[in-house]
């Protein structure tokens, strides 16, 4: 892999003088400032949660989902491949054989504790099934006890892939 | 004592075995299926290959006795591509269902494929298929699409068993390992062949899917299902939120004591370790605090001083064995290890399983514990009190009106808890530290020390607090007192390996 040298910034004369930089920052801020004071409808803040969020793309990292094969059943095949990439530790699954004879293995068990999870993908990148993906859109779940952000295998499964922007 | 050359690497080895044995013995990698050291050659897999100078091709290592001078190379270019294509002619049926097998993680098929292989594959036809998940019995469960045909297994059974269960069916890319009209394997070494098999095709059922092996910690410990105490590895691991639990043995190479195998019997004697964990101190069969209950239990024996009978089971580590001794001065006490539960008669055979079940017997003698009947009855009957240390054999008191009281210090929890004034649990076998005389009179040292979830604690340390001494560690008591018993051989050197002695 080649090594990019970026050049440091702060040599020259005008940028070690300090002041000059510092009023071309303040003409940025206080641009913004008059700008939104003329009109509020162009500010970048959400009203949250009365106004939602409109600039969610389908790459977004969002609830889990365990994904399903053509014949709608469950693709993941416990390899646990996602729980040892994990990094928060925060997906526990149980194995148990596959009967139906579409595969020899299936999970039993698969939660995700949605308190412990840090949304890297990490699991999503590992899966070498695509038996698991962020793309549900998801951003906000909330709950009331602890115990109910421990995502199921069931609730993980009936999530739906969320295609687009939120309009 | 000949001098080859590796890689440009002059080498001093032995000249009367096979190029690979000591290519292997040189921490030189040689990736290999067929070939194993308790089995020999076959030279069927080819995957062994090394160029040799003067020499026109290249040659097996499996099967190429070693000459003064050799010029040997491993990692060369052309000899690179010959085990790439060898390794993927071995792999063109193979189904590559990783995800799903239990070998991965330690097989060799996924290792030798990051290490010489990384081809795409160039297969436009459709793979072999063959049956998948035959239960071959034994615990030992068949992919024949896994298999790389290396015959190890039948190998094992033919030279190691002599039951010669297992062989090769039809030929060329149908060719499967298969029992004679799916009989079923019978033999109590069985699962051996899963160890050997180089890849998935054979795997345990007992373990098949209850955990990626890459989780998995080996500790090195002496199986105690038997008195001769094959070395095994202790597979362990503490899932979040679980308590720590071992999920299987495997045989550990002990050239001593049973080479590169186990039986099925131990093997799969982790289950009760795993119960034994679970035990929870008691007094008059209910539960209570682990710390009380060792309480009420120095004052019970301050109470019957001089009227104690010590019974310990033949399977304490020789630590464990003197601090009961020393128990039985301070207490003025008796103490027997007279003990017909720990024997079997139709257990052993002429391998590696023997009658005798206990870990340590050869540890009373040495220790001159008492073993005799008689004494022990007249033991009992002018005893109070009768502690029983790591057995659980209460029946032995049915005649004994005179006896009090009852007391169980053992890592299981005893069968009728009722019949016990007091358990105190204590840590088990593959949780404590501890060295044993095996039946051929081999001192070993048993190290895993898989961790106990409560606070329970190892019988040396309940011995010490009921003696109020200071706690001391298997190394302090070994080199303060056992030493000298056994002939001078030091600690240091039974943590390698085991030592015979010469006194038994």
């Amino acid at each position: 892999m080649g090594i990019k040298v970026v050049p440091r910034h702060g040599s020259t004369f005008v940028e070690k003088l300090y002041l000059p930089t510092i009023a071309g920052g303040l003409k940025v801020t206080f641009s913004h400032f008059f700008q939104n004071l003329k009109d509020t409808s162009k500010i970048k803040t959400l009203s949250y949660p009365e106004q939602q969020p409109s600039d969610i793309t389908s790459r977004y990292r969002g609830v889990h989902r365990l994904t399903k094969r053509e014949d709608n059943t469950i693709s993941c095949v416990a390899c646990f491949l996602c729980a040892t990439a994990c990094p928060a530790e925060c997906i526990f699954i149980e194995a148990v054989d596959r009967e139906d004879g579409v595969e020899e293995k299936m999970p039993s068990k698969f939660s995700i504790d949605l308190l412990e999870c840090v949304f890297c993908g990490s699991c999503v990148e590992a899966c070498p099934k695509d038996a698991i993906r962020m793309d549900t859109g998801i951003f906000s779940f909330v709950k009331k006890k602890r115990e109910d952000f421990v995502v199921d295998i069931d609730t993980l499964l009936s999530y739906k892939e969320f295609k687009g922007d939120k309009s | 004592m000949v001098t080859i050359t590796v890689d440009g690497k002059e080498l001093k080895v032995k000249d009367d075995v096979m190029l690979i044995e000591e290519l292997l013995a040189n921490s030189i990698s040689i990736p290999h299926f067929c070939y194993h050291p308790a089995l020999g050659k076959d030279g069927n897999c080819r995957m062994c290959m090394v160029e040799i100078k003067g020499q026109k091709r290249p040659q097996i290592a499996c099967d190429t006795p070693i000459k003064d001078g050799m010029v040997i190379s491993t990692k060369s270019d052309s000899i690179q591509e010959v085990k790439r294509s060898i390794l993927e002619l071995e792999l063109i049926n193979h189904p590559v269902d990783c995800s799903v097998c239990d070998q991965s993680g330690e097989c060799s098929l996924q290792n030798y494929y990051m290490d010489v292989g990384l081809y795409e594959s160039r297969l436009s036809t459709t793979k072999v298929h063959s049956r998948k998940k035959v239960d071959l019995g034994a615990n030992v469960v068949l992919d024949q699409e896994r298999c790389v045909l290396c015959t190890r297994c039948v190998r094992f059974t033919k030279e190691i068993t002599k039951t010669r269960e297992l062989g090769i069916l039809n030929r060329t890319d149908h060719s499967v390992i298969a029992t004679f009209e799916d009989q079923p394997l019978t033999d109590p070494y069985a699962m051996n062949v899963v160890d050997l098999c180089p890849v998935g095709a054979l795997t345990s059922k007992d373990f098949r899917f209850n955990k990626r092996v890459w989780f998995l910690e080996p500790e090195e410990s002496i199986c105690n299902r038997c008195a001769k105490a094959c070395s095994i590895y202790v597979d362990h691991h503490k899932a979040k939120y679980e308590a720590d639990a071992i999920f299987r043995y495997r045989p550990r190479f002990n050239p001593k004591v049973n080479g590169y195998f186990i039986c099925d019997v131990g093997r799969l004697s982790y289950k009760i370790e795993n119960e034994n964990r679970l035990s929870v101190a008691l007094i008059n069969n209910e539960q209570n605090n682990y710390d009380e209950t060792s309480k009420e239990l120095k004052s019970l024996l301050a109470k019957h001083k001089s009227k104690i009978l010590f019974l310990i089971s033949p399977s304490l580590s020789l630590e464990e064995m003197l601090m009961i001794k020393k128990l039985e001065k301070f207490y003025d006490a008796q103490i027997s290890g007279y003990d017909v539960n720990e024997y079997d008669k139709d257990f052993g055979d002429d391998y590696l399983k023997c009658n005798d079940l206990s870990t340590n017997r050869r540890g009373l003698n040495l220790l001159n514990i008492d073993e005799n009947e008689n004494i022990l009855k007249e033991a009992l009957s002018g005893s109070e009190i009768v502690v029983f240390i790591g057995r659980d054999d209460i029946e032995i008191l049915d005649n004994y009106k005179n006896i009090q009281s009852q007391i169980c210090i053992s890592s299981s929890t005893p069968k009728n808890p009722q019949s016990y004034n007091i358990y105190l649990p204590v840590l088990t076998h593959t949780s404590k530290e501890g060295s044993y005389i095996n039946i051929d009179g081999y001192l070993q040292f048993s190290k895993a020390k898989v961790l106990s979830q409560n606070d329970t604690k190892n019988l040396i340390e309940v011995a010490s607090e009921l003696l109020d001494e200071k706690v001391l560690s298997c190394e302090q008591i070994y080199k303060d007192e056992l030493s000298k018993m056994v002939d001078n051989i030091t600690f240091n050197e039974i943590k390698i390996q085991s030592r015979k002695l010469s006194s038994i």
